[in-house]
Parts: C-alpha cells; structure tokens; sequence
C-alpha cells in the first residue's frame, strides 16, 4: 500500500493567525475517487398566529421558512463525505419568524434567521483502519458542534422550542474528532463561542478553538439512544469575547421504532445552563412524541425552560441590543409550553417532490423568576398562543438529523427523522 | 408646569407630586457649537464605560482593558485633549472596570485610585463586583493594594467624601454603603465598613448612584426613587423622599444650585427612562419634584453631569434615534433647564453615550464621554462655544 499525499481541504489566513484543518489520507487503500452524490431542497411556507406578542397585541405573519440547499458527496467508498446545507432564511424571512418564548442571536420571540452557510463540513470517516473495532471519524468545517440533542428543524414540530440555544450548539466553526465503539460513541470537538450576529456573518476566526464540547451516545438497542454532553463555551453573546462564559449540560433518551403499522417517536432531554460562573442558572425540561401512520403524524411537545430577558432595542420588541454593554440582564422568565400538531402527506405520484400540510397549536404560559422584567405587563398577559399552518415541499436528500456527522451520523446512529413521506 | 421650547420635543405627562413633565416641542438643534477633537478607540472587550477626570489626567475605565490612565492636559506624558497620551494601564482583579475616582486627601496624598467592578447582574434583582483600590504613587506603574467586598451585592458608582475620608458607594441591591478611606488601605477593606443601609427596603432597593451634598446623602435607586439620606455616627439614616418615581427606574444623579437632576432607566412597564428629574432641596433637603425634562428617541439617560461652575447641565443618552449627548443652561432658572443643543451619537448602532463627564482645561470646556459599542471609545467634544 503506497501512502497518498496529504489532502489539505480547508484553510484561513487572517491578520497573522492561521486556522489549517488538515485530513490527512497517509495511508488510503485503492478506492474510487467518487462514489455518490445526493441533493435536496426545501422549503416551507408558514402562516403563524401569535396572541399575544410583545406589546400586548396580536400578530399574524407569512414566512418562507427552512430553504434548504442540501448536497452530499461521499469520495473513497465514503470514507470521505463532504456536506453542506445552504439556509436562504436571511432572504426569505430577514425579520425572523414568531416563536413565543424563543430567543437566541439578539432575537425574542422571534426565531432568528439562520446563517446562509448552515452546514459546510468535510469529514474523514476510518481513512486508516484501527484494530479492535474501533471506527473513528475527523469532521472540519462549519456547522454543529456535538453538544446536546438533534436540531429542532429535524424534529417533529414546525415550531422550534425555547431551548434552541441550551441544547444545541450550532453555526460553528468546528473539528470534531469521534470514536466508536460498539454501542458507544464519543465526540470531542474544539470550536469558536461566538454566536453569529447576522445571517450573513461567518465565525470568528480567531476565536477558533476557545470553547470544546464532550459527547456521549449510547444505543443499548437499535430503537434507543441515550445522550450525555458537557460543553465550556466562550463569550457566545459577545462576539469580540467579552462576554460571561456559558458551562452546559444536556442529557437526553430518544426513542424510535415501529408499532403495528406505523412508527412512534421519543424525546425527552434535561438541560442546564450556567453562565458567569454559575450567576446565571437556566434550566430546561423538554419531552416530545410523534406516531406516524402511512401519510399521517401527529405530535405533541412538552417544554418548560427559563431563559434570559434583555433591555429590547428602541422600536423593536423582538430585538435586543448587541453587542452587550455589560453582564447584566433585566430578569429571568420561565416558559411551559405545550405544542401539539398534525401533518398528511401530500406526494403527488407525478411529481418529484414530497408535500406535507402541517397544523400546530401551542399554548404557554410565562412567569418571571427574577429582575425587573413583567411578562404580564410586556404581553399584556401571561398566557399566551400560537398557530401555524403550514405546507412543506421537499425534494430530493431527505434531511438529516443535524448535528451529527462522522461515526455519530454513521454505523446505526442515524435514525430517520419521524416524517409520513418516509412511510 | 409650562410649555416651552427644548430642543428636541418633549412628552406630556401628568406626574404626581409638586412637579410635572413638560408637555413641549420644538426644533431639534444637533451638534451646533460642539465640536468632536479626539476620539480614544477602545477594544470592544466590552469597551469604554465611564471616565474620571482631574487635574488634567483621564482616568479611563475600559472594562477588561482595565483602567487606563490618559494625559489629556497635565503635561507629564505631553498629552491633551486633542491629543491624549497614555501614561498607564492597570487590570483590577476580575476586570470588568466600570467606574473610578482618584482620591486627594486632605493631607494632600494623591495615592488611591478607587476602582468599581461591575459583575453579573440581574437588574432590580441581584449584583456582583467589587471595589478595588489602586496605589498610583507612581502613575506609571499602578499597582492594586486592596478591595471590598460585599456578599450578595455588587458596586456601582461611588463618590468620595474627601474631607471627611468616606467614600460612599452605591452597591444596587445591597443600597448604599459608607467606608472609612483615611490613612493607608491594603488587603480586606471589609473591616473599614461604617454603614451600610437599603434605603427602599430588601426587594425595593436597587441603587444607581450617591452623592454627598450639604450634610446629606442624595441617592437615586432604580426601583425607589431619590431619596435623601444622612450618615449620623455608624448609621445611615433615611430622611427624605423615596418611593417618588413609580412610574420609571431611575439612573445617575448630579446636584447643584440646590437642585438635584436625576436620569431615568429602560422601560418601566412601558414607560421609558427618556426623563431628568428635576429635585428641589428644601429648606431641610428633602427632595421635592420640580420639574421633569422628557425628550423622545431614546429608551434612557444614562448620566447626568453638571459643570463645576454650576451653569451647564449635560445628560447622556443611550438606545435609539435620538442617542447621545444634551446640554441644557442652568443660569437664570435652575429649577427649569433650558435646552441649549443635542450632540446626536447614533452610528454605533443608535447605542449612544454611557456616561459622559465636564473637564475644564486651558480655560476651555470639553466634555469626555463613553461611545457604547459596536464602535466604542471615549470622545472628547470642546464645549467651549455652547457655555451658558
């Protein structure tokens, strides 16, 4: 076996400081040099009640949510993947879309559009064997780090949950490196803390390996998965790092397998949050199912998770300031929520395209825990609800469960993400 | 109460008490006679915060920078305000450096810098951070010689009683406490405690900021009000006021001419902190409302300063079209401002100024004041031309 030449497959130069991923094929046994490839898209127009948002009124809004360019291209008999999800949020819904008790990325209440470059990863999966069963993978590129449970845009409901940004840690510039072992996979990844500001906003670079994530997966059957992960994450709310650290938690147990002639689906997660050396303690309990049946699903979601509250920007109640100014928030809210919802799929035979009709309903509730910010005051009340409608229109690579890659995607870890067109 | 012209356009609003809100509109003046001649680029790490300034010196508090200490006119590094030279730089344990005061005591030292840490907080809720003491003996070479701390509390602004050695700060959730600051200061300043009061009562106290002023203690707390206090032996007493501004959470104060000026916070269950109060000391100094100055386009005003000579009144103003600085004379009426101009700061995202601070130097007025991030640093404006 001759040793190939290292393949450097991404680098960046920046004032001095230089970020090289390198994937190094040293020792690679004949193999095509490209094996197969697969696209998809998609796209979801939503029409969303919101009663009451910030101000006390009510709002109803159209958004094109989740345009998806997805691609993946698997090289050497798949020992090397490259993937990437393009998201067109930023064109399609710039002022973001309504989620009661959603936050993140100086958003409130609003779910923030995603940035253009959702996914652009490559990833090295068991390019020199290990004896002993041991399989192992090398993922570099931007995307999720491994922390916590799978993206909300991968799961059941159309409306994402407030813990977006206590269980997942996304739109980083991340090396992973995962082992596998069995039934066990572990993940260790370096990455940079900042949250992106915009949509259009790459990480930064030279923040680049200061915070790391630990994950551990472990499938006792092929229908079950239990996760473990702690993360250090650096200044995420400050993008030039001045900001408090955040220590985080996640445990979860996800199920999914077949019952008579459809398919039941399982979540249920813990998370912690604790920023400023534990100053701020947010805490997050969340369950969801899902039965599928032929063309048919319905779901339903649990969530109670405080959050922070921020000083809105002047004129925009969904919006807070950024950067901070300072450590200090106006209070803490806490946020239960039930979410149930409905979808049929639509596939028509002659076309090339999987449809879906979605129907959710979420009810919450908020109460303050702490500081000076009112709920019943800034919503007028403390229960509050949303519906959406929505038509989802997919083609082509069925999305994936995001966040995973490497021996954490592959080797039975990938299960399908519940939906009626896989039926 | 009555209608008059302020510049900028004012709200109208009834007010409980002897005072009101002006109820007015009228031209808005920008910038007109203030001219911007340095700008000190501070790292956004958060940035710039407060400034101190005395005797030609700029004690710049930059947050994990630390203290900077700038020569804007004393001469030893050859620095002035159009072009201010760094003569040194401290990083106080934990950083996060909000707010300073350089100590001259009465037997003529001029060794203490007191530095204010302003950690996590929860506003109306909970606060950290410590003050720290900086020995400048040599203003070269900083070097920090003690600190306290309070337990479940966090320091805010101070001001130094000076000829009587005490300094008195405003520690948000934990009131106002008072230290003895006489002598030589190392280690543990826990034991230089001499009161310490929350002037609204646990879960009513969140105070901004304090001053002494004839005998009295004046002090502005986010959730309670302005309120007069007075230091009689070990205790802090209450006499005066509280509990008189409902309707807004308060910010930074300043006093003269038997007046007291007091900023406005946020958004108090809608309304926002766009207010200066306008407090009459009476005979016994108990504030009296007296009038409010309302100004839209901004969601609070986040310090207020008067010139030492008593004429010129400035506010800052952050978070929305209409951020930045606003000179208003006292002469003639100090009960009732009068708008001279307002320096628009809104290219850094419509955050505006933080604080902002009167420095008299070569017979000129400027003005040095904190540009929020994303742009932050501190300014330096001549006023000269807008004396009252």
């Amino acid at each position: 076996m001759t040793p190939g030449p290292p393949d450097v497959l991404c680098g960046r130069v920046r004032r001095g400081h230089v970020v090289v991923v390198v994937v190094a094929a040293l020792a690679l046994p004949p193999a095509p040099l490209a094996a197969q490839a697969m696209f998809g898209a998609q796209i979801t127009p939503v029409l969303t009640r919101a009663d009451p948002v910030p101000g006390g009124s009510s709002l109803t809004e159209l958004r094109f949510t989740a345009p998806f360019l997805m691609g993946t291209a698997d090289f050497l008999g798949g020992r090397l993947r490259l993937h990437a999800t393009l998201d067109g949020e930023g064109w399609t819904m710039p002022g973001g879309q309504l989620a009661t008790g959603g936050f993140g990325e100086g958003w409130e209440d609003r779910r923030h559009p995603h940035t253009w470059a959702h996914e652009l990863l490559v990833t090295a999966i068991d390019l020199t064997p290990v004896p002993g069963g041991v399989h192992w993978s090398l993922t570099a590129g931007k995307g999720f780090a491994p922390y916590g449970t799978d993206d909300p845009m991968s799961r059941p409901a159309l409306g994402y949950p407030v813990n977006h940004h206590w269980s997942q840690i996304l739109e980083r510039a991340v090396a992973i490196l995962g082992l596998r072992y069995g039934p066990v996979t572990l993940e260790g990844a370096i990455f940079n803390g900042d949250e992106p500001e915009r949509w259009d906003q790459w990480p930064n670079w030279r923040r680049f390996a200061d915070s790391w994530s630990l994950r551990a997966l472990i499938q006792p059957s092929a229908a079950v998965e239990l996760q473990a992960s702690y993360a250090q994450v650096r200044s995420p709310d400050n993008r030039p790092g001045a900001g408090p650290g955040h220590d985080k938690v996640s445990v979860s147990a996800r199920m999914e397998h077949a019952l008579g002639s459809g398919r039941i689906y399982g979540l249920a997660e813990w998370a912690y949050n604790s920023e400023a050396n534990g100053f701020f303690k947010y805490y997050s309990g969340l369950a969801e199912a899902q039965w599928s049946r032929a063309a048919h699903r319905a779901y339903v979601r649990f969530e109670r998770t405080d959050r922070p509250e921020e000083e809105r920007v002047f004129g925009n109640p969904f919006r807070w300031n950024l950067p901070h100014l300072e450590n200090s928030t106006i209070g803490m809210t806490r946020w239960s929520i039930a979410t149930a919802g409905y979808g049929r799929g639509l596939t028509p035979a002659h076309l090339p395209v999987h449809m879906e009709v979605i129907a959710e309903v979420e009810y919450a509730r908020v109460t303050s825990l702490t500081g000076l910010f009112d709920p019943t005051s800034f919503y007028g009340r403390s229960d509050l609800w949303m519906a959406s409608a929505a038509l989802r229109i997919a083609a082509g690579e069925p999305m994936h469960r995001m966040g995973r890659y490497g021996v954490a995607a592959d080797g039975g870890h990938v299960m399908m993400m519940p939906s009626p067109e896989r039926e | 109460m009555r209608a008059r012209w302020v510049g900028v356009g004012a709200l109208g609003a009834a007010l409980a008490g002897c005072g009101g809100e002006r109820a007015a509109t009228g031209p808005v003046t920008t910038g007109a006679g203030v001219r911007l001649v340095a700008t000190v680029g501070v790292p956004a790490n958060y940035g710039q915060h407060d400034q101190f300034f005395r005797a030609g010196l700029a004690f710049l508090c930059s947050w994990n920078t630390g203290l900077q200490v700038y020569d804007v006119g004393d001469g030893r590094a050859g620095g002035s305000p159009q072009n201010p030279k760094l003569v040194s730089r401290i990083v106080t344990a934990g950083g996060q450096v909000h707010n300073a005061w350089w100590y001259w005591a009465p037997d003529g030292q001029k060794r203490y810098v007191f530095v204010g840490q302003e950690g996590p907080g929860v506003i109306g809720s909970s606060s950290s951070g410590d003050i720290h003491v900086v020995d400048v003996a040599d203003l070269t070479a900083p070097v920090e010689v003690a600190s306290y701390h309070l337990a479940g509390a966090g320091a805010h602004y101070f001001w130094v009683d000076e000829p009587h050695q005490i300094l008195y700060a405003a520690y948000y959730n934990g009131g106002v406490v008072a230290l003895d600051v006489s002598g030589t200061l190392s280690g543990d300043l826990s034991g230089r405690e001499i009161a310490r009061v929350q002037p609204g009562g646990a879960g009513n106290t969140y105070v901004w900021g304090v001053i002494p002023f004839n005998g009295s203690l004046y002090v502005s707390d986010m959730l309670s009000g302005f309120w007069q206090l007075a230091l009689a032996g070990d205790t802090l007493r209450v006499l005066g006021g509280g509990n008189n501004v409902p309707e807004r959470y308060g910010s930074g104060l300043a006093i003269a001419n038997g007046f007291a000026y007091s900023g406005t916070w946020g958004s108090r269950a809608g309304v926002l902190g766009n207010a200066v109060k306008i407090w009459q000391l009476g005979p016994s100094g108990a504030p009296v409302l007296h009038d409010s100055v309302v100004t839209p386009g901004f969601t609070t005003v986040s310090d207020v300063k008067v010139s030492d000579d008593g004429r010129m009144l400035m506010f800052s103003a952050e978070f929305g079209p209409a951020a930045g600085l606003y000179f208003y004379s006292l002469v003639g009426d100090p009960g009732h401002p009068a708008f001279i101009a307002h320096y628009p700061v809104t290219a850094n995202s419509e955050n505006g100024v933080h604080t902002a601070e009167f420095a008299e130097i070569g017979g000129r007025r400027y003005v040095f004041a904190a540009e929020d991030p994303p742009i932050p640093g501190m300014m330096i404006l001549d006023v000269t031309s807008i004396r009252p």
